[in-house]
């Protein structure tokens, strides 16, 4: 006889099944960043023992030589600015073609609208050649200024983008209404628009703040001694012969810390920002 | 009445309202005019021409297809294509067929499915300079972990990073690990849209799991498919920093992808003609496939 109803004991272990391959994925996703944590707490001695040590006292020691090595202070400095002045300026930018976009139709809408996805696909090596041709005829390069510009290349589409969705999410009753009692349409979005869609704002800062600090390419090409940002340091670490584990290992988690607190707290936007608004919510 | 006083005002007004978007909309576009299309422009202008580090204070001098001649008959770049392929089209498969089977899984009502799904996206957001040093460590020959359990298992060390036969698989295995989520999370969200109705009339008719996934679930998938995989594509076949830091195109070139193959030109020989032309080659394919997968998409769409 075959009933199409499982055995009650059957569907027990298919949940059982499911729920192993389900850890399974996730001890493998975790497992890489958790390995680098544990690793960037142990004595520089223990950090590649083989085999390897899982119960050791947790000392902060390779932070400290970290922190302390040189220039850190100033490269960490160079990240924070380059990341943040380049959110603020996509940001502002972004949010007003936005908001252009969504509440006007005018001949060439959808085609304008459109080509702010391409710049998000280009590679990136096809834009830093020139970008650093040019930055050396004016003395760019190695400045933070230079990087500043080269990542509005592609904060500037995706704010426009992430942002065209907030706004669609704000109703354009409540404008209107602003606009019959008197506001003027810039009032309008100051005063109506921008705070309801503040939420989004922030999801789009954050994205854009975190491609930006982990950016690498232009970074590498772009800055020298000077304007080195984060993600260059720490590969510096890496090139000497590589027997400095601890040290490799807490560098890359100070990079990580914030980019995974960031994370999951914008966890929600961050997949419709990483299918660059392709896919609707 | 004065209309001649009143009309101007009138069409200034409307002239106004017309340009009223502009406003809006034009400082984000002259701002990427200037630091997009100039830049892209003058690299067009720049693989027209000989700019090399020793000649270029004494001009740059006008060469024409002689960059993009010399670069189809090099081997370093050909291969850096075809070294491309094989990674977009490996990482890729592995990529959707995980990716699918995770969405499946997740796709049942479970406890916790929430947390599980936060876990599973940290590799996509972890910084990928990060992502490549880790794996670096991890699959270093002589300490690293993987090699150590697999010594546990009884299997021989491999080299992973330094072996040309092993180096490729070593590198698509690292943005398995990186993306597969994204993948998985794109199909997820495509899963939950389905409608009922259809898997219920197949549940009926007595329609097999497999026949339900094969011939029900796959195609109305499609158009979510088409669009992770146009992301993916963009994504594997620009790919630099996670395989610069893992092997950086070596052992022996078979790593080399585009990018890496222009930043070694551009960077540590400083023909810059060169990599202009050869990462001008790289953006029309880039744009021909992303164009038919978009064109593609477009009709799925607009079919429904």
């Amino acid at each position: 006889m075959t009933t199409q109803r499982k055995h009650p004991l059957l569907k027990r272990l298919n949940r059982l099944i499911i729920y192993a391959l389900i850890l399974l994925a996730v001890l493998l996703s975790v497992a890489p960043i958790l390995y680098l944590f544990i690793t960037s707490l142990k004595e520089p001695e223990l950090a590649f023992a083989i085999p390897p040590v899982w119960n050791f006292t947790p000392t902060l020691r390779n932070y400290r030589e970290v922190v302390s090595s040189t220039r850190f202070d100033r490269y960490f400095f160079n990240s924070v600015v380059v990341a943040l002045s380049t959110t603020a300026i996509a940001l502002a930018l972004g949010s007003l073609a936005a908001y252009g976009f969504s509440r006007f139709r005018f001949r060439g809408h959808f085609w304008l609208r459109m080509s702010t996805l391409i710049p998000q696909m280009l590679p990136p090596i096809t834009i830093v050649v020139p970008l650093y041709v040019i930055f050396s005829g004016i003395n760019w390069v190695d400045t933070r200024q230079a990087l500043i510009v080269s990542y509005l290349t592609f904060t500037v589409p995706l704010s426009i983008w992430m942002m065209i969705g907030f706004f669609d999410d704000v109703p354009v009753e409540l404008e209107e209404a602003a606009m019959i009692d008197g506001c003027s349409r810039l009032q309008a979005l100051l005063r109506i628009s921008l705070p309801l869609a503040l939420p989004g704002m922030a999801a789009t800062a954050i994205l854009c703040f975190l491609y930006c600090w982990n950016e690498f390419l232009y970074a590498v090409i772009l800055t020298g001694r000077e304007a080195r940002t984060l993600p260059v340091t720490i590969t510096a670490f890496m090139t000497n012969r590589s027997v400095f584990w601890g040290r490799i290992a807490a560098s890359g988690s100070l990079v990580l810390i914030p980019v995974l607190i960031f994370a999951l707290l914008a966890q929600r936007y961050l997949v419709r920002g990483l299918a660059r608004g392709a896919v609707k919510g | 009445m004065n209309f001649s006083k009143t009309s101007p005002s009138i069409y200034f007004r409307h002239v106004l309202r017309r340009l009223e978007p502009a406003f809006y909309i034009a400082p984000s576009f002259i701002v990427l005019g200037v630091v997009l299309l100039y830049p892209l422009g003058y690299s067009l202008w720049l693989s027209f021409h000989r700019w090399t580090m020793r000649t270029f204070r004494q001009g740059v001098p006008f060469v024409g297809f002689d960059n993009y001649s010399t670069l189809f008959s090099s081997p370093d770049f050909l291969n850096s294509i075809r070294i491309t392929f094989t990674f977009v089209f490996l990482a890729i498969c592995f990529e959707f067929i995980l990716g699918m089977a995770l969405a499946l899984l997740l796709n049942h009502e479970i406890k916790g499915r929430g947390i599980f799904r936060s876990l599973i996206l940290l590799p996509m957001m972890c910084t990928n300079v990060v992502i490549g040093l880790t794996w670096r460590l991890l699959l270093n020959y002589q300490y690293g972990l993987v090699n150590y359990y697999l010594g546990v298992l009884g299997f021989a060390p491999v080299e992973w990073l330094s072996s040309p036969r092993v180096a490729m698989a070593s590198v698509v295995l690292v943005d398995v690990w990186n993306t597969t989520s994204f993948v998985a999370l794109m199909l997820l969200a495509g899963l939950q849209s389905l409608p009922e109705e259809p898997f219920e009339a197949a549940r009926i008719d007595g329609a097999s799991g497999v026949q339900t996934f094969f011939y029900l679930t796959l195609p109305l998938l499609r158009p979510i498919i088409l669009v992770a995989l146009l992301w993916r594509f963009i994504d594997t076949f620009r790919i630099f920093d996670v395989i610069y830091l893992l092997t950086a195109g070596g052992p022996a070139r078979v790593t080399e992808t585009v990018s890496i193959y222009v930043y070694r030109y551009g960077f540590q020989s400083f023909n810059l003609g060169i990599a202009s032309a050869a990462s001008f080659i790289m953006l029309l394919i880039m744009l021909m496939i992303a164009g038919i997968l978009a064109r593609s998409i477009g009709r799925e769409i607009g079919g429904q």
